[in-house]
C-alpha cells in the first residue's frame, strides 16, 4: 500500500492532469444527462452544480477562515489559563 | 413480569454483561463476553415481539417493549456498531471502561424500545452517566473538566425533558410516547423537544459535543460518536416528524458544523463538528416529515452511524500509535499508516457521498426528499454543506495527517482488533453503496427512491469535482493553524467563572463584613435568647416528645460517615440506584 502510495506522489504531475481530465469529463457528462424531474430551475442549466459548488467552496473557505481570523480563534489555552489567573 | 421477559430485551444482555465483566476479566475471559454480549443482542433484535416488557409501576404503566420498523432500523445499526465497538476495543484493559460503554449501549437500546416517556427517562439518564465515564477514562485534567461540563449539561437537559413530561402529565395523564400533532403540540411537547434538541446537538444546545467528544477515550469517541446523537435522531423521529421548526433548524446545523469543520485544528474536533452537520440532515429530514424525508433520516443515521465510527476509528488509530490529534502536528503518515488512511478515506468518501459508498444512497434521500417537497432554499443549504462536508472530512483531514508537510512524527500500524474493526464498517459503507435494498427495505415506510440515476449521478460528481478544485486553489489558505474556536460554551465556560468570581470576592467580603457585626452585636442577643430557648426546649419540649431528638442526633452521624465529597462516588451510587430501580421494575 505504501509503495502505491509513493509512486502516486512521484508522479504528482501526471495525477494532476488525470484530476482535470475528470473534472472536464463531468462536465461532457452534463450534457448527455437526461433530466426527468428538474426540481428547479437550477437542475435544467448544464455545469450548474459544478458552478455553484466551485463559487460555494471558495466562498465558505474564505467566509469560515475570514471568520476565525477576526474573531473566534483563540490561544488552545484559552480556557485554562483563565483557570491558573484565577488561581493565582 | 417473568424473568423470560427480562431477556427478550437486548439492553438486559448489556446490563448483565456489564456486571459481569469483572468476574470474566479475574478468569482472563473478558474478550470472551465483550464480542459474546453484541453478538447475542444483534440476534435477539430479530426475535422481538411487537409489544413485551409492560408493567405497572406506582399506577404508570412502563413499557419497555415496543417494536416496529421505526424501531428495528435503530436497533439494528445500533446492535452493529456495539459489535464493531467491541471488536475495536479489545485492547483495552480496564473493566471499567468496557462497563460504561455497556451501559451506554444499554441505554441507548433502552430508549429506543421505550413505549412511554417515563422509562425514556430512565434510560436517558443512564447513557448520559455512562458515557461521562468513557470521556474520565482518558483521566488528563481537560478530559476530567469536560465530563464534568457534559454531564451538568446533559443533567440540565435531562431536567428540561422531565419538566416536559411532568407537565404533559398534568396535562392530558398519558405518557405514552406516540407521535405529536403538529397542531396540537402544547408547552409540555416542546419542552420535551428541547431535552431530545440538547441530545441531537441542535445549536444553540450542541457545544457540549465539540466539547467533550474529543476529550474522550480514543475508544470511547467511537461509542459515543455513535449512540447520543442518534438516539436522539430516533425519539425526534418518533415524537416530532413535520414540524417546521425542525427542518430549518436542521439545515442551519449542516452549514454551522461544517464551517466550524473547515477551520478547527484538532482531527477529531473536526469530526465532532461534522457530526452536528450530519445529524442536521436527519433533523431537517425529520423537520419536512413526508415519508421520502422520514425514511431518508432513518437511512442517513444507519450510513452516518458507522462511516463516522470509521472516521473515528481511523483518526483514533493515528491518536492510539502517535498520541497526537492535531492537523498541525501531523502529516505525511503515509508511509508509516497506510492501513489506517485507506480506511479513514473510505469513511471520508462515504461521508462525501461517492457513489458506490453508503453516504451516495443515504444523504440524496433527504436533499430529494426536499426537493420533491419544494423546499428549494433548504434543498440548496443541504447541497452547500455537501460542499462542505467532501473539503473538511474528505480531503482535509486525511491530507493534513497522511501527506502535507512530513512531521517527521513516528509511528506503526495500529493493533490488529481495531485494523479489523475498521476493515468491518468500511465492508458496511461499500456493501450499502453497492446493494442499498438491504437498508431501503429496513425503513419505516415504503421506499420508491432510486438513488443511480444519470442526473443524481452526474450532480454528485460535479460537486466532488470542483470541491476538489475548490481545496487545490486554495490548500494555502486552508493550512492548519494551532488554534481552537470560540463557540457558544464560551457562555457557560465565562459564565462559570464569573459566577465563582461573585462567589469568592463580593460575596465572601459581604459574608465576612456580614460575620463582624454578628460576632460584635447579633452573638450577644442570639446567646441570650437561645438560653431562653434551651431552657424551653429541655424542660419543656423534650419532656413531651422525649427520646426522639437523640435518634435524630444518631441517624444524623450515620447519614455524615456516608457522604464522601466525591463526585464520583455519588455518580457511582446515583447509576447503581437506578439500576436497582430498574431492576425492581423489571421484576415486580
Amino acid at each position: 500500500m505504501a509503495q502505491i502510495l509513493s509512486y502516486l506522489q512521484a508522479h504528482a504531475k501526471v495525477l494532476k492532469w488525470v484530476f482535470f481530465s475528470c473534472l472536464l469529463g463531468t462536465l461532457l457528462f452534463d450534457f448527455l444527462v437526461v433530466r426527468h424531474h428538474p426540481h428547479f430551475w437550477g437542475d435544467s442549466v448544464i455545469g450548474f452544480w459544478a458552478l455553484f459548488t466551485i463559487l460555494g467552496c471558495l466562498g465558505m473557505i474564505v467566509f469560515c477562515k475570514g471568520l476565525s481570523h477576526v474573531w473566534l480563534a483563540q490561544r488552545e489555552d484559552f480556557y485554562d489559563s483563565e483557570d491558573s489567573d484565577n488561581d493565582e | 413480569m417473568m424473568s423470560s421477559t427480562i431477556f427478550l430485551h437486548p439492553a438486559s444482555y448489556f446490563i448483565l454483561g456489564a456486571l459481569l465483566l469483572p468476574i470474566f476479566t479475574r478468569f482472563k475471559m473478558q474478550k470472551v463476553i465483550l464480542l459474546a454480549v453484541p453478538l447475542l443482542a444483534f440476534w435477539q433484535i430479530h426475535n422481538l415481539p411487537e409489544s413485551f416488557g409492560i408493567c405497572n409501576f406506582m399506577g404508570f404503566e412502563l413499557v419497555f417493549g415496543r417494536v416496529d420498523k421505526l424501531t428495528y432500523v435503530f436497533l439494528h445499526v445500533f446492535t452493529l456498531m456495539a459489535l464493531i465497538g467491541a471488536i475495536y476495543c479489545l485492547h483495552v484493559k480496564e473493566t471499567g471502561h468496557h462497563i460504561a460503554a455497556f451501559l451506554y449501549v444499554a441505554g441507548s437500546l433502552g430508549t429506543t424500545l421505550a413505549g412511554d416517556y417515563l422509562t425514556i427517562f430512565i434510560f436517558w439518564e443512564l447513557m448520559a452517566f455512562a458515557s461521562t465515564f468513557l470521556i474520565w477514562y482518558r483521566k488528563r485534567k481537560r478530559s476530567i473538566e469536560a465530563g464534568y461540563r457534559y454531564l451538568l449539561v446533559h443533567t440540565a437537559g435531562g431536567l428540561i425533558l422531565l419538566a416536559g413530561i411532568f407537565l404533559r402529565y398534568q396535562n392530558c395523564h398519558d405518557l405514552s410516547f406516540t407521535q405529536i400533532a403538529v397542531n396540537g403540540a402544547t408547552t409540555a411537547d416542546y419542552l420535551i423537544m428541547i431535552g431530545f434538541m440538547l441530545n441531537a446537538a441542535v445549536p444553540p444546545i450542541h457545544a457540549w459535543l465539540p466539547d467533550a467528544y474529543p476529550e474522550a477515550t480514543v475508544t470511547g469517541a467511537v461509542f459515543m460518536c455513535a449512540f447520543t446523537t442518534k438516539t436522539a435522531v430516533y425519539v425526534l423521529a418518533r415524537a416530532f416528524p413535520g414540524f417546521e421548526m425542525l427542518a430549518i433548524m436542521g439545515a442551519i446545523m449542516t452549514l454551522y458544523g461544517v464551517g466550524y469543520a473547515v477551520i478547527e485544528n484538532d482531527a477529531r474536533r473536526i469530526l465532532a463538528y461534522h457530526i452536528v452537520s450530519q445529524v442536521g440532515y436527519m433533523v431537517c429530514g425529520i423537520g419536512i416529515g413526508t415519508a421520502m424525508a422520514v425514511n431518508g433520516a432513518c437511512a442517513h443515521a444507519y450510513a452516518h452511524i458507522l462511516y463516522k465510527a470509521l472516521l473515528f476509528m481511523g483518526v483514533g488509530a493515528v491518536l492510539e500509535m502517535t498520541g497526537k490529534s492535531k492537523l498541525n502536528e501531523l502529516g505525511g503518515l503515509y508511509k508509516r499508516m497506510p492501513w489506517a488512511l485507506t480506511f479513514t478515506v473510505i469513511g471520508g468518501i462515504a461521508i462525501s457521498g461517492f457513489p458506490l459508498t453508503s453516504g451516495f444512497i443515504s444523504k440524496s434521500m433527504i436533499i430529494a426528499a426536499a426537493g420533491a417537497d419544494h423546499r428549494i432554499f433548504i434543498m440548496i443549504m443541504l447541497s452547500l454543506a455537501a460542499v462542505g462536508t467532501f473539503l473538511s472530512v474528505g480531503i482535509k483531514l486525511p491530507y493534513f495527517i497522511w501527506f502535507g508537510k512530513d512531521s517527521g512524527v513516528k509511528a506503526k500500524e495500529a493493533p490488529w482488533n481495531m485494523n479489523l474493526a475498521m476493515i468491518f464498517a468500511s465492508f458496511m459503507c461499500i456493501f450499502l453503496g453497492i446493494y442499498p435494498e438491504y437498508l431501503y427495505r429496513m425503513l419505516p415506510f415504503p421506499v420508491h427512491y432510486h438513488p443511480y440515476t444519470a442526473y443524481h449521478l452526474s450532480e454528485t460528481l460535479q460537486i466532488l469535482g470542483f470541491t476538489g478544485l475548490g481545496f487545490y486553489l486554495m490548500v494555502k489558505y486552508l493550512h492548519p493553524e494551532p488554534k481552537s474556536n470560540l463557540d457558544v460554551d464560551w457562555f457557560y465556560r465565562k459564565g462559570a467563572l464569573v459566577f465563582m468570581w461573585v462567589a469568592c470576592k463580593p460575596i465572601s467580603i459581604a459574608n465576612d463584613w456580614v460575620g463582624e457585626v454578628y460576632q460584635t452585636v447579633g452573638l450577644r442577643f442570639t446567646k441570650a435568647v437561645a438560653k431562653a430557648l434551651s431552657w424551653f426546649d429541655w424542660e419543656g419540649i423534650d419532656w413531651a416528645v422525649d427520646g426522639s431528638a437523640k435518634g435524630v442526633v444518631q441517624g444524623g452521624d450515620k447519614m455524615r460517615t456516608l457522604q464522601t465529597g466525591k463526585i464520583q462516588q455519588y455518580v457511582g451510587g446515583a447509576v447503581a440506584a437506578l439500576m436497582i430501580v430498574l431492576l425492581v421494575v423489571i421484576f415486580l
